[in-house]
Parts: structure tokens; sequence; C-alpha cells
């Protein structure tokens, strides 16, 4: 039950309520044992149709009643004539139509009307498409309303341009109706993604709508729907699969990525030569799943100290391909690092919109330094235009946010955790050496990217705020031998994963001794402290 | 949960849930061809409790489920629909079935799931609406299954649920004052669970049945990294 306040009663009129409710009780059940015992008898009939139609109009629910309509519809239409039929169907319509005032978010009711339309011979779309109009001027923001008019629009075809003014106008009416830009986020990818550039929106209109969500969050800042546009624009950019870290040693070969990939994707665009010379092998996912941005790659090629051009090449498109050339960092282990970079990339008219638009926000924080939509917004548009310019500012802003929006305090540590690592990570990669050891001034709550680092030997995470729910993602860490994990927040290491470690250190957690004790029988050849 | 599979007529399921499935991957709710990505999370969820998740072409069902994205990284009922943190519940828990947890947007997913909760500590479905006790569990399962449950206030949340508690029937309402169901009070029980409440068996945030059955039942629903 939604919405419905409980009211303490007198006993009389408890007792009048109670008697009203046996009394309809007893209607109902009459109604359904009847149809119940017609639907037996295999009566498909237009009395079974006016019985289920009157239970109906009190209870839009009963989706077996509907079901029974359907079925006594498909066997008139085999008896009756075309006109008798457009009759039958316009009072189905008009059933639906009145069940729907009583519950305008009944599945079933929703679902008969399309299905009446879809299997009638003259649906009358230009109609349906108005009536729309009139529940969407009713209830702006029923979600069932829209699916139908979506469900209109793919028979009906309007010009789409049709419906993306329409979403415009509804934002003018209310620029808080969520339902309206979620439309519209739909029409703009049909209607102009950017074919040639491979963007999701061409600039022209990537930059219009920037233009319109800014206007509509200063009109009313405290409505959160406009925001979550604007955050879907300031993504909208190009994303393309790229190699991150590859390492060979004698015990496993492992390929990183900047995202996830499967199978058929390594095979297509991935390989492998060691002395010039192809190497075959298969490829096994880290996490056990079919996409996954960390392999390791299974070959017979004896891995010894003496090889040399080593390369592994990317096929990322027709024209365009990348290639790691791999270094000995020590004896017998072999690594190739390709050039990071987590800057977003925006065509030039909408970066300059960008900066246009964060001059605005600049001053709108500077009158009001504890809004938390101008602050968030702020520190988004930051890191979008230049994120490594804007660090200590963006990490300022974060730590002012976990104030002034303190119930998602737990989401701005893990973005600062994220954007302090995609900030290390480009210095870190220019490093010849094995060792990870985070030096950031925050302490990290989580661990992004850490395939990133799957070549490391030495990893210390020591001091930081890790809680266990962390532990499985170390999978990542294929070649690590010494892992740090002490002063952090772990309650327990039943999540840590199989990796092939010679030293643990798990110094200064509130952990359970048993369990460790038991860890430690099952993993001696692992040195822990704890 | 009762450890009772047997007692049901395991292959005429599966027949039937199957014999549902549509070429794009979807599933129908009967044969009149309702479609909903309600539905696809049932059969999912049905068939790999039985264990026989190959019934179907689980690849074509997360396929039709990834067609219901939407700009902010939630889910609606069918491709185009409005996200729902109810109908997120259902995509998330079928590609935490499939073990395709990868596809979600996790990030911007979990910001929206976390941009749920109102100043009262309560959890709404959708922006600008008002909360509601059964989101205590779309939502916190939702990102439970994301891995980032820490991202909205616990304690605030707990106050919510409790005082959506009824004092006279012990059970569990939409809102503080209305009247109690057991819809709710399922989810209020369950929303506690995950929020830690140890007096409460530990609820399974995929299939919303205690760990222990899950357990018993050799399954692993993924959960992201």
């Amino acid at each position: 039950m939604h919405g419905r306040l409980k009211v303490r009663t007198s006993e009389e009129e408890k007792y009048r309520k109670d008697k009203e409710r046996q009394e309809k009780l007893k209607i109902f059940q009459h109604a359904m044992r009847k149809i119940i015992s017609k639907r037996k008898q295999g009566e498909k009939d237009v009395e079974q149709l006016e019985l289920t139609g009157k239970v109906l109009a009190n209870n839009p629910d009963i989706y077996t009643l509907w079901n029974i309509r359907r079925e006594i519809i498909e066997h008139l239409r085999k008896l009756q004539s075309d006109e008798e039929l457009i009759k039958l169907c316009d009072s189905e319509l008009s059933l639906t139509e009145y069940c729907l005032k009583i519950n305008p978010k009944s599945y079933c009711a929703w679902h008969q009307r399309e299905w009446i339309l879809k299997t009638r011979a003259d649906p009358d779309w230009k109609k349906e498409l108005e009536l729309c109009n009139t529940y969407l001027k009713l209830d702006e923001r029923n979600f069932h309303t829209w699916d139908y008019r979506r469900f209109v629009v793919s028979h009906y075809r309007p010009p789409l341009q049709e419906e993306f003014k329409y979403t415009t106008e509804k934002l003018h009416d209310n620029f808080s109706n969520y339902s309206a830009w979620h439309y519209r986020s739909k029409m703009l990818l049909e209607l102009y993604p950017d074919l040639d550039g491979g963007r999701p929106i061409q600039d022209s209109h990537h930059k219009h709508e920037l233009k319109m969500v800014v206007n509509a969050v200063f009109t009313d800042p405290d409505d959160t729907s406009a925001w979550f546009y604007q955050r879907w624009l300031l993504g909208a950019v190009k994303s393309i699969t790229h190699l991150v870290v590859f390492t060979l040693t004698p015990v496993r070969t492992t390929i990183a990525f900047n995202c996830h990939v499967d199978k058929p994707y390594l095979n297509a665009c991935i390989q492998l030569y060691i002395n010039n010379e192809l190497v075959k092998g298969e490829f096994v996912s880290t996490g056990n799943c079919e996409y996954d941005d960390l392999w390791i790659y299974k070959h017979g090629y004896p891995i010894d100290d003496n090889l040399h051009a080593i390369r592994i090449d990317h096929t990322i498109s027709n024209t365009e391909t990348e290639t790691l050339y791999c270094e000995k960092y020590m004896p017998c282990f072999y690594v190739g690092k390709n050039k990071i970079n987590f800057q977003h990339n925006y065509a030039e008219p909408v970066l300059k919109e960008l900066k246009e638009q964060l001059i605005s926000l600049r001053q709108l924080q500077e009158l009001e330094p504890d809004s938390k939509w101008t602050v968030l917004t702020t520190t988004f548009f930051l890191w979008c235009i230049n994120s490594s310019e804007h660090h200590e500012e963006i990490l300022k802003n974060l730590t002012t946010l976990k104030r002034i929006d303190s119930q998602r305090a737990g989401y701005y540590s893990d973005l600062i955790t994220k954007w302090s690592m995609e900030k290390l990570l480009p210095n870190c990669y220019e490093q010849k050496c094995l060792d990870y050891k985070l030096d950031c001034n925050y302490k990290i709550t989580s661990l992004p990217h850490l395939q990133y680092f799957s070549f490391c030997v030495n990893v210390d995470l020591s001091n930081q705020d890790l809680t266990s729910n962390c532990l499985p993602s170390l999978i990542k860490l294929q070649h690590c031998k010494v892992l740090n994990l002490s002063n952090n927040k772990l309650t327990s290491i039943i999540g840590l994963p199989e990796l092939n470690l010679e030293e643990l250190i798990i110094t200064g957690n509130v952990l359970n001794i048993e369990e460790v004790e038991m860890y430690q029988l099952e993993h001696f050849s692992i040195m822990i402290f704890f | 949960m009762y450890d009772r599979l047997d007692a049901i007529d395991v292959e005429g399921v599966v027949r039937f849930v199957a014999s549902m499935q549509q070429e794009d991957g979807s599933f129908f709710g009967d044969q009149w061809g309702e479609v909903d990505t309600r539905f696809t999370f049932c059969a999912v969820m049905t068939l790999s409790l039985l264990h026989r998740l190959e019934a179907i072409n689980v690849n074509k069902a997360v396929d039709f489920v990834l067609s219901c994205m939407n700009f902010d990284g939630g889910f609606g009922s069918k491709p185009g629909s409005e996200s729902h943190a109810g109908l997120i519940y259902c995509c998330v828990g079928t590609l935490s079935i499939c073990r395709r947890m990868d596809a979600l947007k996790g990030d911007e997913l979990a910001w929206w799931l976390c941009e749920r909760q109102l100043p009262s500590g309560g959890l709404n479905g959708r922006p600008e609406k008002l909360p509601d006790l059964c989101y205590s569990w779309w939502v916190m399962s939702s990102l439970t299954m994301l891995n980032r449950i820490h991202w909205v206030d616990k304690e605030t949340l707990e106050q919510f649920i409790l005082a959506c508690q009824d004092c006279e029937t012990g059970g569990f309402s939409d809102r503080p004052g209305d009247v109690s169901d057991p819809f709710h009070t399922l989810f209020g029980l369950a929303g506690l669970s995950l929020l830690g409440n140890t007096a409460i068996k530990r609820v399974n945030p995929t299939y919303c049945l205690p760990q222990e059955t899950i357990d018993r039942l050799k399954l692993e629903p993924q959960i992201l990294l």
C-alpha cells in the first residue's frame, strides 16, 4: 500500500466500514465466481465481457480478467462483422481509459490499450498521441504515460524533431521535469550524433544543450533534475580502448586495459611478439569474467633473461594501431607501459563554452560558498576542463562537499581517491620502478584503476582508510610479492584473493585473530605480519 | 528457503520460462506479450535458483537489459523508459546473476542512486519524488551489488526505516504514519540487514533471500570490484 495514511477510527465507525467492506467483498466474490465458472465452460461471450468489465472498473489491476477479455476478443474477431469489431475495440479503449482514471499507473490497463491498438485494423495513432499530451498535462512524471507515448510514436512515426520540440516545451513549462530531460537525452542521441567525429553528440548541439541546462539550473538551483542532465553532457565524450601495461615474467604474462574488453576482441586486436616471433596463446580473465580490464595470456614461450624485441600490437581501428615495447625491469621481468591520460577530450567549441560557464559558476560559488550543487558542479567543470591544472582546487572543493553534504561523504571521499590516483598515475608511469607506494595528501578509501598497477612487485597501501570491501579488487595485483595493508580499516581478510604473495603485512587493523590464523594455515608459504 | 525445490515440476517451470524469451532477448510476462525488465529478472532469477540458466540465451538477455540503460546510468522497464530505482534493482540483479557487472557505468549509476537519499534519511525512487521505505531495498541492494553502499548515510536511513514501523502491529509502511503491509515489512527488514543490523539474518542483495540459502545453493552472484 502506498500513501495510505493510518487513521484512528471510533468503534462505531470501524463497524460501519467493516460492514461496507463485507458488502463489497460479497459482490466481488459473486462476480468472480461467475466469471471463473463461465470460463471453465468455455463461454466466450458478450455477457462475460460485461461481467469482467464491471469488476475491472473497480479494480483495474486484475491481470486474469484482462487475459480473459483478450481470449473473448480474439474469439469474437472470427465471428463478428468489421463494423461490430470496430465498436468492440472502441468500447475496449473506453474501458481502459476509464480504468486509467481510477489508477493511472495500472500496468495491465495500459498494456490492454497497447494490445488493442496493435491488433485492431484501424488504429488512430494521432488521437492516441493527443491523449498522451492530455495525460502528461495531468501528471508530467507518470512513466507509464511516457512509455505509452514512446509506443505510439514508434507506430505513428511523427518527425522526431517534433518530439524533441515537445520536450523543449515541457521543460520550459517546468525545468524540474526529469522525465522530459530523460526523453530529450534519447532524442538528442538519435537526432544529432556526431558520426564523423565519433563523439556521441554533434558539437553545436552539445553546446546548445549545455547552454539550455545552465539556464535551467540558474532558474531553480535547488531542483536536481537538470543537474543530472548536465553531468551526462559533461561525460559525453569519445571513449577509446587503450592498452595500459603489459608484464612478462616466467610465472605469468598479463595485459591491462583502460576499460573492459572480451576475448573475441582480444583475439582479433592483440598480438604479442617476442624476438620478432608471433607468440600464440590463450587469454584468461583475472576476475573470471567475460569482460575484464586485466587478462592473463597463457602461452608456451620460455621466458629467460635474454629476450629482446618484445612488443605488443593493439589494433584500435582500421586506421589506428598502438604498440607497446617492453623493457627489462629486473632479471626475467619485462614491462611495457603506455602513455596514459585521464583528461576528457572535448571539441573546441564545447570546451570554450565550458570555460565560459566556469567563470559564472565560480562567481556563484563566491556568493554562496555552501551551496552543494554549485560547489559540486564547479568541481566537475574544473575536472573536465583540466583536471591536472585544477587538482588542488578540486580536492579543496570535495573536502567542502564532505562537510556541506555529509550524507554523501563516502562518495566524495571515493572521488578524492579516484582523482588523486589519476593525478599520480601518469608520473608513476614515467619511472622505471616496480614499487607502488601511495604518495598523496589524502587517505584513500577505495582502489580504483588498480589494473594500472598490475606490474608492481612491492605494493605499499599502508596508512590509508581502506575497508574489507576493497579486498577482492586486489586480484589486479597479479605480480605482487609484498603487499602492505597495515594501518587501514580492515575488519576481515576473507575477501583477499589468491595471489602469489611472499609477504603480507596487515598490522594495525582490527582483525579477528582466529580468522588470520586460519588464513595462515591455508597459506603457509606467505609470511604474514599481523 | 525451505530447501524443497524437489517439490516443484522443474522441467515444467524451465520450459515455460524459456518459452517466454523473445528474439531480442527480452521476456514476456505471459502469452499476451507485455515486455518488462521485471520479467527478465524473474526469469533469470528463477532459472539460476534451479541451476538451469543454460535453458535461455543469457547473452541476449543481457543485451536486452543493456539496451534499457539510460543517460544517467540507470534502467527502466523497457528500451527508452526512464530510470527508476525498482527497475534498476531488477537490471543490476540480472547482470549480477549473469556475471556481467562490468557492463554497468558503476560510478554514474551509484551517484544517481546515492542522490536518492533525502534530508529525512529516506530514499526516493526517482528525482524529485517522495521517500518510500521500499526504496531502502531497491536502492541499497543495487548499491551493495555496486560495492558502494557507503555512498549513503546509514545512520539517518536506519532512523527513517525504524520510523516507518507501526508500534502497534510491528509491521512497516511506506512512510511514517501510513498503514503497514507485508511488502514494506519485507523491504524494511531486508534493508536493515544490508545496513549491517546483526539481529536480522544476512540477506543476499541480488536475490533478496537469506545468504545461507544462496550459499546452500552454491550460487555466486557477482559484486562489482
